[in-house]
């Protein structure tokens, strides 16, 4: 099994600092900072786990879980996706989680937490030695 | 010469990451691994200048213990009278249940009518002591009440954002104070999205549960109280409504500086039990999975407001303190707390709040499943007034 972790998310801050907490655990990521490309990446590489924001420029996050559900690349029909939303507007999660999102989380993001959460589907590799 | 200080306050740390920050700075959560801050004291040098009975001869009020308290003048105060709430004894419902040591500590007395008195008087304070001027927080209902109080004394601007069905009580006392009040369709977990975001465009200062590190000391002084009003020592078993938990948190940080402090006659803590209700239980769900996290609950649902908090940001902070004192997690039906209110109230003259009732009904499951001991010492919290809820009751 890989350890590739696709994050779609438009927010650069929230970007650095969930890049740097998963490379630091070995991770690889890959960024996409809109709906549409981030559906894009995720059928043109072999992606493990995705993390998706919901509050997205062009097509939100809920769109963006459908549509990968539905993809013809069969692998993401159940790739594991983690929804990670500010949860401004109500029912953010139960909609995330009938859109196809496995685990909902609001931010700010817990690292703690998003490492145990991402490890319980994608087991750690081994951190980059320097 | 006296030369000990106002307060022992030494700095604030990570409780993920371990990093340190300083108190006379305004820090929210921690930035690097975004966890919840925790405030630190020279215990060391505390425990060479303060005689634990010479603050019990002190007036009475949560500022006595002001050396263990964060705010480092005390003009900073901001008080309304809060702290110093009975513990009494439950022999109506002791002797009826078996249990010969029973007692609820009656946090209704405290200004605002519950304990969310005393985390933000000491947010307040510390909020005035770094200069911040304007405060915002999403509430379930009491906090906003609360700080909006707490505000108006400070001469400080508040805006709370709370959910539209919010009891009418923690709406008008907060506009009579003079907050700005946002309801909005929605929990307590969409009005932190919309809070958050609002203080970030307009530089609010948003005290949110476990976001900024302060309302948390305010809540441990319960736990110096009850080790004061038992003589030094802990109860074996203390029942908590947990919403955000920064009461749980608070006490177990309090039985920990005491054991530092020397003050404790013996160290064994209490066994600490979470309670939620059934349709909002996020706690309990992890406890019983043994998890270091909590999932978020959907479709939350329960007549105890302050109970309807989907994820706290600190749930494992809240899960941490379950599983170092062998303690547990109870879900309650709302239907079974709406009936320990009323028994409560028939049996010993308290009308709890639903979430303060929530802990008798939790005790009944435990005392079925023989978890507590009919000797041993039992204390329920009592969060705030059943008069708050009259329009849910």
């Amino acid at each position: 099994m890989g350890s590739n972790i696709l994050y779609i998310e438009d927010n650069p801050d929230n970007m650095m600092l969930v890049k740097r907490a998963l490379e630091s655990h070995g991770y690889t990521l890959l960024e996409a900072e809109d709906g549409l490309s981030g559906v894009e990446a995720a059928e043109a590489h072999e992606v493990d786990l995705i993390l998706l924001d919901i509050n997205l420029p062009d097509i939100d996050g809920y769109e963006v879980a459908r549509r990968l559900r539905a993809s013809e690349r069969h692998n993401l029909t159940y790739v594991p996706i983690i929804a990670i939303t500010a949860n401004a507007l109500k029912g953010d999660a139960e909609k995330a989680l009938s859109a196809g999102c496995d685990v909902y989380m609001s931010k700010p993001i817990n690292i703690r937490e998003l490492w145990a959460r991402v490890e319980a589907f994608v087991p750690a590799p081994e951190p980059k030695t320097k | 010469m006296n030369t000990s200080p106002h307060s022992y306050v030494t700095g604030l740390t990570c409780s993920g990451c371990g990093k340190k920050y300083s108190a006379n700075e305004i820090h929210t959560f921690c930035p690097d691994c975004q966890s919840t801050l925790l405030v630190q004291y020279d215990l060391e040098a505390a425990k060479q200048h303060i005689d634990r009975d010479e603050v019990s001869r002190r007036s009475k009020g949560m500022w006595r213990w002001h050396e263990i308290l964060p705010v480092i003048e005390a003009k900073n105060q901001v008080s309304l009278g809060e702290g110093d709430t009975a513990l009494l004894p439950l022999d109506n419902l002791g002797r009826e249940h078996n249990l010969r040591h029973l007692y609820v500590k009656e946090e209704s007395s405290n200004p605002t009518g519950s304990f969310k008195a005393r985390g933000l008087s000491a947010a307040v304070s510390k909020a005035k002591e770094l200069g911040i001027k304007k405060v915002i927080i999403p509430t379930a209902g009491n906090a906003g009440g609360a700080m909006a109080s707490y505000a108006a004394r400070a001469g400080m601007q508040s805006m709370i954002y709370m959910p539209k069905d919010t009891p009418r009580a923690n709406i008008e006392e907060s506009r009579i104070v003079g907050a700005e009040v946002i309801l909005i369709d929605g929990l307590i977990s969409d009005a932190a999205g919309l809070a958050g975001i609002k203080a970030r465009e307009e530089g609010w200062f948003d005290v949110s549960t476990f976001k900024e590190p302060y309302r948390t000391e305010g809540k441990k002084i319960m736990g110096y109280e009850l080790a004061e009003q038992f003589g030094w020592e802990l109860p074996e078993v203390i029942i908590y409504p947990t919403g955000g938990g920064t009461g749980l948190v608070g006490m177990w940080k309090a039985f920990q500086e005491m054991e530092t402090l020397g003050w404790l006659k013996n160290n064994k803590r209490p066994r600490m039990v979470s309670v939620q209700a059934a349709g909002c239980a996020p706690v309990p769900r992890a406890f019983h999975k043994k998890a270091a996290f909590c999932d978020f609950w959907t479709n939350a649902a329960t007549v105890a407001s302050g109970l309807r908090v989907p994820k706290s940001f600190a749930d494992h902070l809240i899960l941490n303190s379950l599983y170092d004192s062998h303690g547990t997690a109870v879900a309650v039906e709302d239907e079974a707390l709406m009936q320990a209110q009323k028994e409560l109230a028939m049996a010993e003259g308290i009308f709890a709040a639903p979430e303060g009732a929530a802990t008798f009904a939790a005790l009944k499951e435990l005392i079925a499943q023989k978890w507590v001991d009919p000797d041993e010492r039992i204390v329920l919290f009592n969060t705030g007034s059943g008069l708050k809820y009259l329009d849910r009751t």
